[in-house]
């Protein structure tokens, strides 16, 4: 192995550091009127880094820099996912980086740095690259969110994430370090290899926790609803998408391809994390009125739905997640961009209230919106639909019938809120007019609801086909 | 010998660290840290890491608990006030200390009596800085590098979220001061007695 | 790609381009553009198909018509059900590819004029290509999942253009109507698919150890990859009478045998898909007991009539029978459960006609009752006669509705013959257009004489099902044939009256409006002639490949027969008083009318103004709506309110969404509360599920 060899197998995670660090001396020296012109570099960056990355998928997995690097095919397609996801979000966030006063060149770079951040932990082949992709998205993250850095509330979010989100650290890399102790190595295939002992499971469980953390799992979630409501929208549209299936992808990465022989031992607990996850994700929801805290109690629930499918473990579940987190964050960045289109006056209204009689003031916006949140929802014939449809398949394959029946019943309770939202769209008297919908939001809500419906509708076969390929690997 | 050194150290160590927090002084608690990060390097000595010993030293005790101090005793928190709710969350936090000691005890007895045996500090090298580099430069080498990357983003952060440019502030420009020449400063008038300029 | 190819996906593409191009660019195109676009493009995938149709007929008999299927993508892959996105190029589908384009070219010609002074043309046109598109998304299914999307969309079309003048109740009523009653036939249609999907499951020890299925299987059913819901597959097992083991069966069986328990009886597995999959095909071709919304769909504008609700949608039916031909061949009961109820539709629909007075609707009834012949052809094994009468009955039924419509449109949308007569001076060449449609569907011709094909369009294919009917030897055969003799009188009698009434004597119509009266725009004409062209040659130029010598070659195997199975060559030894009475018939008939609205001008009306329960009986056609009216939604309202008042909001209401929505407070409450804001209460909660969950691995599993 030599370096260039080990560089092209990098090649998606070169390209994005690569380009961050000369974007970073551009912007140092042009200032931040270089920051229009570095966001949509950087867009344009990341979406050729998801082309590399899902080169990568049709391409054998390979090691490289001794291990620490590992690329597989359910890896690859879910960092592709996640680049063109975060290039999503960074083309839609333009108007409101420029009102809200968050156009500054560091911007799009954190915007890189988290990506960077969630690509190497997706390819990481031991518990030390592991760790240092996490720390790269959550520190990139942690000052996102505290970005607005004269409002009160996102220096909250901010402040709350990053003493949170050191504790998870902790817990994760405690755990890292007694599996170390008992397995002798950090290597994930070394790991699977070293005999079962007492401290290895402990160590999991310590890891567990630190990933359910990142992927906002319940009842590690706490965090999330006061991190979203505070954050600045552009950014919480980025933190509820790439992040979001990163960390789901990577739990069930580091479960299958590290832990696999313990399958018994943390099956169960997962199905616990999933099947809290989905009924906090219901009825915490139930109640709120800010519509970017019910993405975030959204958002619980559905990763509590993908962690049906790591529960299911590697031979049923593999597939079912990567299907339904990618239909979940495509429909996702969607409603963030109806958040994003939610301003009146110049400023930015985030109530469920304010979306009232939305279908007569911008009709479209209302389709796509209805569109979006039923596929969440999980509605047929949307796309959501037929996620749902996977992960249940896969738990029922697993003979996980009680956590199938948690999530039809959540799924049912959710509903109650999903229809809030709709019955404001359509059942309400208009309120004050909103203000015009940005270029680049509209564009991302289009593509997201196309993509929805009908193209994944369609092609869900074509989708089930290109993520059903890890059972053989 | 060693075994006696590795019990005092470690019974200072654990004594500091729990002084850090009991303690009811923030400076005190900073001092006590550092008293930690002493005894910590002292037991990386016992077991050979010389390198590791000093860093600890130089980073923590010379840098990073400096500067803890610095931000303690500049920053003006009424601490008595914080502690306040200490006491009303003693009781949960301790209760969680238990199980969490509870559990690492499981752990520990179910797995007792492993040695360290045939620990080599510096492996294939003469001293563990040698040692310590051939690995962070060779076969950790993009851990290293990722590491650079995430003190860069550190550093990103703490700048997007503390600087400020202010208009019109006075800065200190110092070729401007020493290409200053006497023409530029200092102008001649004659001045005619009892006219003024 | 050959030529076919190319041709294939222009048939099927073009439409549907025109539609998305029309329906969603028409505030930009204006209404002409739309109609340039939908016209032109429906017009090129109409000559794309005459390129694939014509060389099957008149070329390539030696070397016998070729078969493909050109699969654009997959759509659905799931263990055994594999389902395609594909254009299938049998002569089957090129015979309905050919029909649907030309047809509704036509009709989109024709509407141009028709629809002219239409707020919401560019509307109507996207629907009308919309739904060609649907139609033949059906027809080049292959596999039941397309088809049923299809058969779907070309639903939606269909009440889409119903209920076109959406601001006519009676419009908007026709158009749930329609779409409700297909829905009971949709219903059977989806359990079919699915009882087919349950069945066909190829046996254990044919899969291999992942799980697929074993070569030599599929080498058995002559198919490259297994799945339950393409064609190839389920004909490919039948042929063979392969082993099949359905889903929860112990032992495989030959899929001949496979019965199931039902109701206490074992049923073959291939009847029940055969029941089931008719009861669709009756929805959507309004057979008897499913026929009330035919009707009624005339509230829709006449060219869609013509289109939808004449020559193409509702002959899905039978083309779905005739598609699933392998499947009829070796059912029974099913088969005569289709001879039965076509032969009853085709007598029943026709008796009704005879008491109708809008001119529409005599149309309409007179549809149903060719289909109801089409369905006992096919019930009776001859599927080819069924085919080559839904191919003639296109041309001239379309022909006669759309003459109806010029004649509508030149009186200012009237539509009941009472209020008109004497047109023929007004009108000629509509006139001339009628009867030569009228002619085509009373089967004129010169029967009984060899080697001599003289005749209109209805001649030879409706003379062909009536001899399939003697010489068929089935139970029901008989029944079929005196019902369709039957009907021939009555509909040569309805027909002719209905030119009579329009036409004939003194005019009915208000002075000013008959005056008025004119022969339709040269646009509208141009389509008249054509389809007038077709009602008069499509037999006797077509009776060779479709029914006749050729017809092997020419179907070429799209079609199914069973070994024992002869009833198209039995036919010829027919006696021949056979041959002759669908003549005395339609001479019956046609002279029946001229008594009562020729030569005692006025006899009919005070029949009817008379009020006689025959009369009544017919004319509120057999109290169908009335019966279904009472039965099914006053007694489906009576059931509902007893499960809304009693189970509904006593015991489910209770229990499960007011008391859930209780609890649902209740807990989304108490996390409310949970979410204090503080940062120590964040930690204290996230320690403390970490040590609970440490703990519970430690302590709890070790026990357990």
């Amino acid at each position: 192995m030599t370096l260039i060899s080990d560089l092209q197998i990098a090649a998606p995670e070169i390209l994005l550091s690569g380009f961050a660090l000369v974007a970073l001396l551009v912007g140092a020296f042009a200032g931040d009127g270089s920051s229009r012109f570095l966001r949509a570099f950087s867009t344009v960056v990341l979406a050729l880094a998801s082309l590399l990355a899902f080169r990568q998928v049709a391409l054998p997995p390979e090691a490289a820099f001794g291990g620490l690097y590992q690329t597989s095919e359910f890896t690859s397609f879910a960092k592709g996912v996640v680049y063109a996801i975060g290039a999503g979000a960074l083309f839609m966030s333009g108007g409101a980086v420029r009102r809200d006063g968050m156009e500054r060149y560091e911007f799009p770079l954190l915007m890189i740095f988290a990506s960077f951040g969630a690509g190497v932990m997706l390819s990481a082949g031991d518990l030390m690259s592991l760790y240092m992709g996490v720390e790269c998205l959550s520190l990139s993250s942690y000052v996102l969110a505290a970005f607005l850095r004269d409002d009160l509330r996102s220096s909250e979010a901010g402040l709350k994430y990053f003493v949170l989100g050191a504790l998870a650290s902790g817990l994760l890399l405690y755990g890292a370090s007694l599996v170390y102790g008992f397995a002798g190595s950090t290597r994930f295939d070394q790991i699977a290899d070293a005999p079962y002992s007492i401290g290895l499971v402990f160590g999991l469980v310590l890891m567990i926790c630190g990933l359910a953390f990142k992927a906002s799992a319940a009842p590690f979630h706490i965090w999330t609803p006061d991190v979203y409501e505070g954050g600045p929208s552009p950014v919480v549209a980025f933190f509820a998408t790439a992040p979001k299936i990163a960390a789901v992808v990577v739990f069930a990465n580091v479960l299958f391809s590290a832990f696999g022989v313990m399958e018994d031992q943390w099956a169960l607990i997962v199905a616990v994390l999933a099947a809290a996850s989905m009924l906090i994700g219901a009825f915490g929801a139930l109640n709120q009125n800010n519509i970017k805290r019910l993405l975030a109690y959204s958002s619980i629930g559905n990763v509590g739905f993908a962690l049906i499918g790591v529960a299911a473990g590697e031979t049923f579940g593999t597939s079912s997640i990567l299907v339904y987190m990618t239909i979940y964050v495509v429909a996702t960045l969607g409603l963030f961009g109806g958040v994003l289109a939610m301003r009146r006056d110049g400023k930015n209204v985030e109530l469920i209230s304010d979306l009232n009689g939305l279908s007569r003031m911008k009709p479209a916006l209302a389709i796509a919106l209805t569109a979006l949140v039923f596929s969440v929802a999980g509605i047929p014939p949307l796309a959501g639909f037929f996620g749902k449809l996977m992960v249940f398949r896969a738990g029922l394959q697993a003979d996980l019938l009680w956590l199938v029946i948690v999530g039809v019943i959540s799924s049912v309770v959710s509903l109650g809120y999903y229809l809030r939202i709709i019955w404001a769209i359509w059942g309400k008297e208009p309120a004050a007019a909103l203000d015009p919908v940005d270029f680049g939001v509209g564009v991302t809500v289009v593509a997201s609801t196309v993509i929805t419906f009908p193209v994944l509708v369609i092609w869900i076969g074509g989708l089930i086909n290109a993520t059903s390929f890890a059972a053989a690997g | 010998m060693q075994l006696i050194a590795f019990y005092i150290l470690s019974t200072v160590v654990l004594l500091s660290a729990f002084l850090v927090i009991a303690a009811r002084n923030p400076v005190h608690s900073v001092l006590w840290l550092i008293s930690a990060f002493f005894a910590s390097s002292g037991l990386l000595v016992l077991i050979g890491a010389e390198f590791l010993a000093m860093l600890l030293v130089v980073v923590y005790v010379g840098a990073v608990a400096v500067l803890f101090l610095f931000v303690v005793m500049m920053l003006d928190v009424d601490f008595v006030e914080l502690k306040q709710g200490f006491l009303n969350y003693l009781p949960a936090g301790a209760l969680i200390a238990l199980a969490l000691l509870a559990e690492i005890g499981v752990v520990a007895a179910a797995t007792a009596a492993r040695e360290a045996s045939g620990f080599d500090p510096s492996p294939g090298a003469d001293t563990n800085a040698e040692a310590l580099s051939r690995v962070l430069y060779t076969d950790n080498l993009m851990l290293f590098q990722l590491a650079g990357l995430i003190l860069l983003v550190a550093m990103m952060g703490a700048i997007v979220l503390t600087l400020r440019k202010r208009p019109g502030v006075r800065r200190q420009n110092i070729s401007e001061q020493t290409n200053r020449r006497r023409e530029d400063a200092v102008q001649l008038k004659d001045v005619r007695p009892g006219q003024g300029i | 790609m050959g030529w076919q190819e190319i041709a294939a996906l222009i048939v099927v593409f073009a439409p549907g381009v025109a539609a998305a191009v029309a329906g969603l660019g028409q505030r930009v195109l204006g209404d002409r553009g739309a109609m340039a676009i939908t016209t032109g493009l429906v017009l090129a995938a109409a000559g794309a198909a005459a390129s694939l149709f014509f060389p099957l007929v008149f070329g390539t008999h030696a070397e016998g018509a070729h078969h493909e299927t050109l699969v654009l993508a997959t759509w659905i892959d799931v263990g055994p059900i594999v389902a395609d996105w594909a254009i299938r190029m049998d002569t089957l589908s090129i015979v309905m590819m050919f029909v649907v384009t030309s047809v509704s070219a036509l009709v989109h010609i024709y509407s141009i004029s028709y629809m002219e002074e239409d707020p919401h043309r560019a509307r109507f046109f996207a629907y009308l290509s919309l739904f060609t598109f649907a139609m033949l998304m059906l027809v080049t299914a292959d596999n039941f999942i397309q088809l049923f999307f299809g058969w779907e969309g070309v639903g939606l079309a269909s009440y889409l253009l119903i209920g076109f003048w959406y601001k006519k109740p009676s419009a908007n009523s026709a158009a749930i109507k329609a779409f409700v009653v297909n829905r009971v036939g949709d219903f059977g249609f989806a359990l079919g698919i699915m009882a087919l999907a349950f069945m066909l499951r190829a046996p254990d020890q044919f899969l291999n150890p992942d799980g697929s299925v074993g070569a030599d299987y599929l080498a058995l059913l002559g198919v490259d990859k297994f799945s339950s819901v393409k064609f190839d597959t389920l004909f490919g097992a039948i042929r063979a009478d392969a082993l099949v083991q359905p889903f929860g069966a112990a032992t495989a069986v030959p899929i001949q045998s496979v019965t199931f328990e039902f109701l206490g009886q074992y049923v073959y597995g291939l009847e029940i898909v055969g029941f089931l999959l008719f009861i669709g095909a009756m929805g959507k071709s309004a057979q008897f007991l499913l026929h009330t919304w035919l009707p009624d769909a005339m509230e829709g504008p006449t060219p869609v009539s013509a289109l939808i609700h004449a020559a193409t949608m509702v002959t899905a039916g039978v083309f779905l029978v005739c598609r699933c031909s392998p499947v009829y061949e070796h059912t029974v009961v099913a088969a005569d459960i289709i001879t039965v109820i076509g032969a009853v539709t085709c007598f029943f629909a026709a008796t009704i006609g005879l008491a109708q007075n809008d001119i529409k609707r005599v149309i309409a009834y007179s549809t149903c009752s060719q289909l109801g012949y089409m369905f006992f052809a096919a019930g009776l094994g001859a599927y080819e006669a069924a085919m080559f009468h839904l191919f003639t009955h296109a041309f001239f039924k379309a022909l006669l509705f759309l003459s109806a419509g010029a004649v509508i449109h030149g009186l200012h949308h009237e539509q009941d013959m009472r209020n008109m007569g004497g047109l023929r001076t007004k009108m000629p060449i509509t006139w001339g257009m009628m009867v030569i449609g009228t002619l085509a569907l009373t089967g004129v011709g010169l029967p009984a004489v060899e080697g001599l094909h003289l005749g209109f369009a209805g001649f030879f294919s409706k003379d062909a099902i009536i001899e399939t009917a003697y010489a068929s030897h089935d139970t029901f055969a008989p029944l079929a044939f005196w019902l369709s003799i039957g009907a021939a009188v009555l509909t040569s009698f309805y027909s002719w009256r209905l030119i009579l009434m329009t036409f004939h004597g003194r005019t009915r119509a208000d002075h000013h409006t008959f005056d008025h009266a004119h022969d339709a725009p040269v646009v509208m004409l141009i389509p008249l002639g054509l389809l007038a062209v077709g009602a008069v040659f499509a037999g006797g130029v077509f009776y060779d490949a479709f029914v006749e010598h050729h017809n092997e070659a020419f179907w070429a195997g799209s079609i199914y027969r069973g070994e024992d199975n002869h009833v198209l060559h039995e036919r010829h030894y027919v006696p021949l008083w056979v041959l002759l009475a669908p003549a005395a018939a339609w001479v019956s008939g046609l002279l029946a009318a001229l008594y009562f609205y020729g030569l005692r001008a006025g006899l009919g009306a005070r029949i009817a103004a008379s009020g006689g329960p025959l009369h009544s009986f017919l004319s509120r056609k057999w109290y169908f709506d009335e019966l279904y009216n009472f039965v099914f939604v006053r007694g489906a309202a009576l059931l509902g309110d007893l499960f809304w008042k009693v189970g509904d909001r006593a015991v489910i209401d209770g229990l499960g969404p007011d008391g859930l929505t209780a609890a649902a407070k209740a807990g989304a409450g108490g996390l409310s509360r949970l979410h204090t804001g503080y940062l120590f209460h964040y930690a204290l909660v996230i320690l403390l599920s970490a040590v609970a969950i440490g703990a519970f691995i430690l302590f709890g599993q070790g026990r357990g």
